[in-house]
């Protein structure tokens, strides 16, 4: 056991360390005038960059359907808390919006706890188990990042219209479970960490599964949450499977709930209704977005890739 | 391994076989997954597109390659194609030279960099659909850019109604959005790079931006942009959801790309489902096709 806190001091030291190297990457010293002109760069980018949602924003506190010219940007203009409350009223009494909520909240949290469950496994299995076949198993499924959706979807279609999951929650979730990233992102983390301390770990009397649940999942939490936010985001935004599986408006996930919205009307998009519904989808993936910032950069940085 | 270590590893050897069975266990329910939802459907995609397939109506019957003579033969497949290769080309270059600007920006260490790259970056972890329909606003008649647009005297256009600015609209939400996304591998790379190699370098006169750019970021940064380059170019090609919400193709074909033509094919006219079947199958080829020139081509740079 003692060599387990060795190790994670090492981790914590690597990681400052590594923190540190941040720092240094303003190299050089550059001038007081070209500090400024940075930050100022910056900011535009930021401003750039931030203007579209602010002004959603706005329109969530206002109660004109139309969109204005010029746009009125002024945030004091026309706004007020009850003009949202009032918005959020009548978007939440449209069609059974409560309904879609939980729908994609559902599909989401059922995908986001399997996906990472059969990953961190199956990631696992293929860093430290020895078994026959493991490395042909292991590039198998990876080959599989190389196959588009898009290509097996009209069969997965077919599929689940000859077995009857159309318009279930099995069909539009368990299709979705199986990500090789995941796996790809598990075992590449897990084979970071120190084949002592498992080993250390099996003399002391412990079984595999107790290895992998005492010892070798919590060390892995940078992973767990990697793939956590990128499972996350994949399931909540995806579109083009709950297009082709549901066909039943009760079953609806919030981006098909946008796509109706916006034509629900005819031409003429109700805007300040529109984008209350656009908020409340982006909601739940800017709260997990403030909570996992920072291993989102760093499972970029560490896998390299994403779906 | 298993036989090599053998020896040292006598007392060990039960745990060996306990480890081995546990290895199955763990990689079983992936694999089951991967085998009935991927594989399964690919294998059973191939054969649909070798029939005439109409799942509602019980018919099928062999229909050998006719489907892929079909799709190549239509003039609208061939405008998809065209579209999105022309789409893959804008997007794919200027997204990575954005994201290469960004990151460069972002690297610089000031006390407002880690909240203004956190904020840059919303775009790219928003739903494509919700930042479709926000874009329709920015490219409407009234919205944002007509208005920086009248500025300068420019008369308002309606973008995503023109069928000359339609696509280009497209594409630069799509460059906007996704080059926050590239703009992080980037900052990896630029991370990477050892502090004393610039020192030196400006020790050797090397200090302009652009001869720093030439000598050190350009060839230290190679592999990440090939990164970028190749998963922008399987992204671009994948383009739907976008042009779904936006224009669904038009106006007048203007936006038309492969993914709609399968979409179409499979659920507007349904019994098509071969013919749907077999374009999927011609895209997954172009884009293996790519992939693959690329891969040679950086194995010609000696990267991989």
């Amino acid at each position: 056991m003692e060599i387990l806190n060795v190790m994670k001091k090492r981790q914590k030291k690597n990681r400052t360390g590594r923190m540190a190297g941040d720092q240094n990457s303003v190299i050089l010293s550059i001038g007081r005038v070209k500090k400024v002109a940075i930050q100022l760069l910056m900011i535009l980018a930021v401003v750039i960059y931030v203007l579209p949602f602010y002004w959603m924003m706005l329109k969530m506190f206002r109660t004109s359907i139309f969109a204005h010219f010029p746009p009125n940007l002024n945030p004091l203009s026309g706004t007020s808390l009850s003009n949202f409350a009032q918005n959020l009223g009548s978007v939440w009494s449209f069609g059974s919006f409560p309904r879609w909520y939980f729908n994609s909240i559902f599909v989401t949290l059922v995908v986001l706890f399997s996906s990472v469950i059969v990953g961190s496994l199956a990631g696992y299995a293929f860093a430290r188990l020895n078994f026959r076949g493991r490395e042909m198993i292991f590039y198998t499924v990876l080959g599989t990042l190389m196959i588009p959706f898009p290509v097996v979807s009209v069969a997965s279609y077919v599929f689940m219209l000859d077995i009857g999951w159309l318009s279930t929650y099995q069909g539009i979730i368990i299709p979705e479970i199986a990500s090789a990233l995941n796996v790809f992102l598990f075992r590449q983390y897990f084979l970071t960490i120190p084949k002592e301390v498992e080993e250390a770990a099996k003399l002391d009397g412990l079984n595999p599964f107790q290895i992998f649940t005492k010892i070798s999942a919590p060390m892995a939490k940078p992973a767990f949450a990697a793939s956590f936010i990128y499972t996350f985001i994949g399931s909540w935004n995806n579109f083009l499977w709950p297009l082709m599986v549901i066909h039943s408006k009760s079953l609806y996930t919030l981006p098909l709930v946008l796509n109706f919205f916006k034509g629900v009307n005819g031409v003429q998009i109700y805007w300040n209704e529109m984008m209350t519904v656009v908020f409340l989808t982006l909601l739940p993936t800017l709260i997990i977005y403030a909570i996992f910032e920072r291993y989102f950069v760093e499972g970029i940085s560490f896998t390299g890739l994403k779906g | 391994m298993l036989s090599t270590g053998r020896q040292n590893k006598k007392s060990l050897k039960l745990n060996d076989g306990v480890e081995s069975r546990f290895g199955y266990a763990l990689i079983a329910p992936l694999l089951l997954l991967i085998v009935v939802f991927i594989f399964f459907p690919a294998i059973f995609s191939f054969a649909i597109s070798l029939f005439y397939y109409n799942p509602f109506g019980h018919q099928i019957h062999f229909a050998g390659i006719s489907n892929y003579a079909e799709v190549l033969h239509s003039s609208l497949f061939a405008l998809a194609v065209l579209n999105v290769m022309y789409y893959t080309a804008v997007v794919v270059t200027l997204q990575t030279i954005l994201a290469f600007s960004l990151a460069m920006l972002f690297n610089f260490r000031f006390r407002i960099t880690r909240m203004s790259r956190a904020l840059v970056f919303i775009p790219a972890i928003t739903s494509p659909v919700a930042l479709s329909i926000i874009f329709i606003w920015v490219f409407s008649r009234q919205g944002m850019v007509n208005y920086f647009l009248s500025m300068v005297g420019v008369q308002p256009i309606n973008f995503f109604f023109s069928t000359t600015f339609a696509f280009p609209a497209i594409m630069a939400m799509n460059i906007f959005s996704t080059a926050p996304y590239f703009m992080v591998m980037y900052l990896a790379g630029l991370q990477a790079i050892p502090p004393h190699i610039l020192e030196a370098a400006s020790l050797d006169g090397i200090r302009s931006g652009w001869k720093r750019f030439r000598y050190i970021y350009a060839p230290m940064l190679s592999f990440t942009t090939f990164l970028v380059v190749v998963l922008g170019v399987i992204g671009s090609m994948q383009l739907f959801d976008q042009v779904f919400v936006i224009t669904g193709g038009g106006p007048a074909n203007a936006t038309y790309v492969p993914l709609i033509y399968i979409y179409n094919r499979a659920f507007i006219y349904f019994g098509t489902l071969g013919v749907s079947s077999a374009a999927s199958f011609i895209l997954f080829t172009v884009i293996m096709a790519v992939t693959l020139l690329q891969r040679k081509y950086l194995k010609e740079l000696r990267w991989a």
